[in-house]
């Protein structure tokens, strides 16, 4: 953990996490004009991981509904302290994209031609909103600061819903180097990101 | 696996890649690490970042879907304690784990002790039964929930995800009328299964259930003697689970 004496703490894009707690506790309380705001707020980021790691479209819209179906019914368990509304959400929604693939039937599609072409072109097709720009500027700068090992682990798993030893296979890496490529690339990112 | 080893699956895990069995493994050692805990929580935030730049915005007839099921859904009850037994700081961990651990033993001695004394045979499963409970509680995941209807009785269920083992109890819960059993269900995603019967002897009964996979809630309802196919509603008792 001696990576963290070295963390550089940069200005960010503060993704409204706030409202988004204080939504979440309003949706517990079965507020439904809160939760068509929480919708809002987060389906663009659930659309647009689900689709990254579902890729069908129709399938990536029956995980993003379930996603935000499960917030309404579960928001009562969120609290505060356990991190961002928004990072419950994207939790979920990424465990469900992958539980998603996982399951055998879609497995078939999701050749190495794919995840590989998705690391060269990670942010196209996105909303051309402002907070997501600068998000994506400051993601892709920050994604620049890591070895390439690092970085192609790090998409691989998150945008590609890739286990780690399908990343090492992928790479052609062995098992161990896969798991602390991993670790080091999220606290490299963790740090040029400055995420507390 | 050395410990040096799970100490480097934070990042793998944070971002869902540590598959099955060895997930369970790491989440125990969650239970138990609190800087592995810390950088988890760190690693999801961050990963949090990659949602965000990845945001594309969706078919506009999604939302009219979601508003629409929304209505049908019943939400979790606040009113369900949930108690999970992990915590950023370890000293609560230790604390709320005696405390959980002891409120839910007491509840255990009540329905056993009965048991104990009316069935003088049945000593060894009641001693099996406490070995399952206290090994489910030390299991890192392991979440306790209790639900109080006053009269009508209280149920408290023990569970752990990770070693799919789940022991529920009830109190003062009302005889069933003659001809009638207690039948247990789980739900997934609005199938339910069921999950054996309650023999409650002076209201209390003990439920060991394992298997219980993604099961997302749990009930008690009354069915014709030997039980239905499909649950009888409205149910006695009904919680939702955890994930
Ligand atoms: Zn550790």
């Amino acid at each position: 953990m001696g990576e963290r004496v070295r963390r550089v703490r940069e200005a960010r894009t503060e993704p409204a996490n706030d409202v988004g707690a204080e939504l979440m506790q309003r949706v517990a309380r079965g507020d439904e004009p809160a939760f068509e705001k929480l919708y809002d707020l987060l389906v663009g980021p659930v659309f647009g991981l689900v689709r990254r790691i579902v890729r069908d479209p129709a399938q990536s819209e029956e995980v993003v509904q379930e996603v935000m179906v499960e917030l309404w019914r579960s928001a009562a368990r969120y609290s505060p302290e356990r991190g961002s509304a928004t990072t419950w959400a994207m939790t979920l929604a990424h465990r469900r994209a992958v539980d998603r693939v996982r399951s055998a039937q879609a497995a078939t599609d999701r050749d190495e031609t794919v995840g590989r072409r998705d690391i060269g072109r990670p942010f196209d097709e996105v909303a051309e909103q402002v907070t997501t720009r600068l998000e994506q500027e400051q993601v892709r700068r920050c994604l620049r600061t890591l070895t390439d090992l690092q970085r192609e682990s790090v998409l691989l798993a998150y945008y590609g819903g890739r286990t780690y030893r399908e990343v090492g296979e992928l790479l052609g890496t062995p098992l161990g180097t896969i798991k602390t490529r991993l670790r080091d690339g999220l606290i490299r990112l963790r740090d040029c990101l400055g995420v507390a | 696996m050395t410990t040096a080893d799970i100490h480097a699956l934070t990042g793998a895990y944070a971002v869902d890649a540590v598959p099955g069995a060895e997930r369970a493994a790491f989440e125990r050692h969650l239970s138990e690490c609190e800087s592995c805990a810390q950088e988890v929580r760190e690693l999801r935030e961050t990963a949090t970042r990659l949602a965000l730049a990845a945001a594309e915005d969706p078919p506009p007839a999604l939302k009219a879907r979601v508003l629409d099921q929304i209505k049908t859904v019943r939400q979790e009850s606040p009113s369900a304690t949930v108690t999970p037994l992990r915590h950023r700081d370890r000293r609560a961990i230790a604390l709320r784990l005696t405390s959980v651990a002891a409120a839910v033993l007491l509840a255990a001695a009540v329905a056993l002790g009965v048991l104990v004394v009316r069935q003088n045979d049945e000593l060894d499963q009641t001693r099996a039964r406490a070995a399952e409970m206290s090994e489910i509680l030390r299991a890192g995941d392991a979440q306790v929930l209790t639900v109080d209807k006053g009269k009508d009785g209280r149920m408290t269920v023990a569970m752990s995800r990770s070693e799919n083992r789940m022991l529920l109890l009830t109190d003062d819960l009302p005889n069933p009328p003659e001809g009638k059993d207690l039948q247990v269900w789980t739900g997934h995603g609005g199938t339910m299964v069921s999950a054996g019967f309650l023999t409650p002897d002076n209201g209390d009964a003990v439920l060991e259930i394992s298997g219980f996979g993604d099961a997302d809630a749990i009930g008690v309802t009354l069915e014709p003697d030997g039980g239905s196919d499909s649950p009888t509603l409205p149910a006695v008792m009904e919680v939702p689970l955890p994930a």
